[in-house]
């Protein structure tokens, strides 16, 4: 299950059409159900789960998801990065479920989805979900980059933190330290900042990952069979680095804010 | 969030169901924008009037939602000139329809503005005001221009709001959000179109952020509407600020970043929309046009005959009455002042399928299929000028 803020109440389920683009529903939604503009141009979303990055334009965007409900053209679902005002009151006054605070990359052309506006939870089907933490691991100002060797079943030889699958009643700290110990044989590290679940779809499976933030005074890293590689970077020096999807962004994020 | 013990009257329907569907409305989108409770508004403006957009289902909403308005409340325009028809012939049951949705309207008092330009002579906030204000144009021109603070309302949320009274305390009523956290750069100074180019170009690639213009402080406030309209249509920002013009462009976060705009950039914009020529239609006033831009438009074409293209201006009931020796000279040259209404919102496509226009907004709307239908062409006023001068 996949947790975003509910916008308008509801229960629904469709096909999705995945739109990387804001919209506004005046003009760029046609009376028949059909995107004029943009990537979706020509693509039909009546009765799908339409998932857009938000609103835009006309105030009148709100009467127009009423008219389409009222000619049977409109959405089943509507799911947003970041709602805006507009589109929110249509979807309230048209009783079209809404969720928003998802990020559109984790949808494939293809999947169905059920959803529920009011507890803002959606799940896609057939997929499997796994959690998953990562350390970001700091020393001295350094971040710890580990090169995924060739033996590991994703993101091969790219560059990232210490990942690994949380195991039933672990919480992300302690999946760091068992993780730290079988990936580096490091036992001396501190929980210091933990970020909100970044969700990165791989195929067939959506990983749920909880990044977190570590300390450590050990400077000499053992390698197991999961890394080729590993170098101890400034912090600005990372984002030369090729890693894994959604690496960078997010150590920047819970580093400058949380 | 908080309701007063009368409000929750309200909520609970005591009032009856206009009032209970208006106060509903207005509670869930304040619980999810943060609010702590209502705040009393000054004015409210309503969009959702043309029949063209809100359809028979915006029409089935608003005979549920009629009530009487508790504060002063300006209304967008409709799809044709009440006073004198056009700027298209339309169908009889479009006529019906448009006419049901006034009537409604008018019984919940609100005043007969029929403009997006609400601030010339109908409804005039001042620095501060909290109000409830739909039209993305109007929007973003009371938060950057006048000081005013409003939310970027949709058509039910102001006309709930104007019949509360109260709009929920969240996003631009507080200070902390007024900030610009972007900077945009031109090249060069702009005008009028260029402007609204510049609008289009920053609600594109301005990621969502209260912008800061700098380096434009000549510009009056008509030019800086025709970027408050391009960048509402292209954007979901509420407010920009414009550096040494803007009241509250001291507002800036430090960590701003900039963009700079070549003047190509600009050039692109407006070439994107190049349409055949000539154009069947010029159409100017999107915004509405102000008294100063109508004298300056009469000036042009003072004592001269019209030649080519149909040639039509937009503006509201007040400014052209304050404007009339401008509108006459416009109608002796063989143009045409409509109130009431616009380019964007009339079903311009009954009789047209090529118009010109110095708007960036309409230049937005107008190409849109199945909506405004238009081959456009999107040129300074100057050069929309030639084609109707031999």
């Amino acid at each position: 299950m996949i947790i975003g803020r509910g916008m308008a109440p509801g229960i629904t389920e469709g096909e999705v059409l995945i739109c990387n683009q804001t919209i506004s529903p005046l003009g760029e939604m046609s009376k028949s159900g059909i995107i004029v503009s943009g990537p979706c141009s020509g693509k039909s979303f009546k009765d799908k789960i339409l998932i857009f990055k938000g609103g835009r334009g006309s105030t009148v965007g709100s009467y127009v998801l009423l008219e389409l409900k009222y000619s049977n053209n409109a959405p089943a679902g509507i799911i947003n990065e970041e709602a805006e005002q507009v589109v929110l009151t249509g979807a309230i006054i048209s009783e079209i479920p809404m969720i928003d605070k998802v990020p559109i990359d984790i949808f494939k052309e293809g999947d169905t989805v059920r959803m529920n506006g009011k507890e803002g939870s959606l799940d896609i089907a057939n997929i499997v979900e796994k959690d998953v933490t990562t350390v970001y691991l700091i020393r001295e100002n350094k971040i710890l980059l580990l090169k995924r060797s060739d033996k590991v079943s994703t993101y091969r030889e790219q560059y990232g933190g210490i990942s690994g699958y949380m195991e039933k009643d672990e919480t992300p700290e302690m999946t760091g330290k068992r993780e730290l110990i079988e990936e580096c044989g490091i036992s001396d590290a501190k929980l210091l900042k933990k970020g909100k679940f970044v969700y990165v779809r791989n195929n067939d499976v959506l990983f749920r990952i909880t990044p977190i933030i570590m300390k450590t005074d050990t400077e000499d890293i053992k390698l197991n069979w999961e890394n080729s590689e590993y170098r101890w970077v400034n912090l600005e020096q990372m984002n030369s680095f090729s890693t894994v999807p959604k690496f960078k962004e997010t150590f920047w994020e819970i580093y400058n804010h949380s | 969030m908080y309701l007063t013990p009368e409000e929750e009257k309200i909520f609970d329907g005591e009032y009856g169901e206009a009032k209970k569907i208006a106060i509903r409305l207005l509670y869930s989108l304040g619980e999810l924008g943060g609010a702590n409770g209502l705040i009393p508004i000054k004015s409210a403006h309503v969009s959702g009037v043309s029949y063209k957009n809100i359809g028979e289902g915006g029409l089935k909403f608003l005979r549920k939602i009629s009530d009487r308005v508790s504060v002063p409340t300006s209304i967008n325009p409709l799809g044709f000139d009440l006073t004198e028809d056009g700027p298209v012939e339309i169908d009889d049951n479009f006529r019906k329809k448009q006419l049901e949705v006034v009537k409604i309207y008018q019984d919940m008092g609100i005043m007969n503005s029929y403009t997006c330009t609400p601030y010339y002579f109908y409804n005039e906030p001042e620095f501060g005001d909290h109000l409830a204000w739909a039209e993305s144009s109007a929007i973003t021109y009371a938060n950057s221009i006048l000081g005013a603070r409003t939310n970027r309302e949709s058509g039910p949320s102001a006309l709930s709001a104007a019949i509360i009274g109260k709009t929920p305390d969240h996003g631009m009523h507080r200070i902390e959000n007024r900030y610009a956290e972007i900077i945009i750069k031109p090249h060069k100074l702009l005008d009028y179109s260029e402007m609204a180019a510049l609008g289009l170009y920053t609600g594109y690639n301005g990621r969502g952020k209260i912008p800061l213009i700098i380096g434009q402080n000549r510009l009056k406030s008509f030019e800086i509407k025709a970027f408050a309209a391009a960048f509402g249509a292209a954007s979901s920002v509420p407010m920009f600020h414009v550096d040494g013009v803007t009241p509250e462009s001291n507002l800036v976060r430090e960590k701003a970043e900039t963009i700079e705009v070549e003047n190509s950039d600009i050039e692109n914009i407006m070439d994107k929309f190049s349409g055949e020529e000539p154009p069947e239609l010029i159409a100017i006033g999107c915004p509405h046009l102000s008294v100063e831009e109508l004298n300056y438009i009469a000036g042009l074409v003072r004592g001269k005959k019209k030649t080519g293209p149909d040639f039509f201006l937009f503006t509201n009931r007040r400014v052209k009455e304050e404007a009339r020796d401008a509108v006459r000279e416009i109608e002796d040259f063989g143009g045409k002042v409509f109130v009431d209404t616009c380019m964007v919102v009339s079903p311009l496509s009954n009789k047209y399928r090529k118009t010109a226009t110095n708007s960036g907004k309409a230049s937005f709307y107008l190409p849109l299929k199945e909506y405004g239908n238009q081959e456009v062409t999107f040129k300074s006023i100057m050069q929309l000028i030639k084609w109707v001068i031999a």
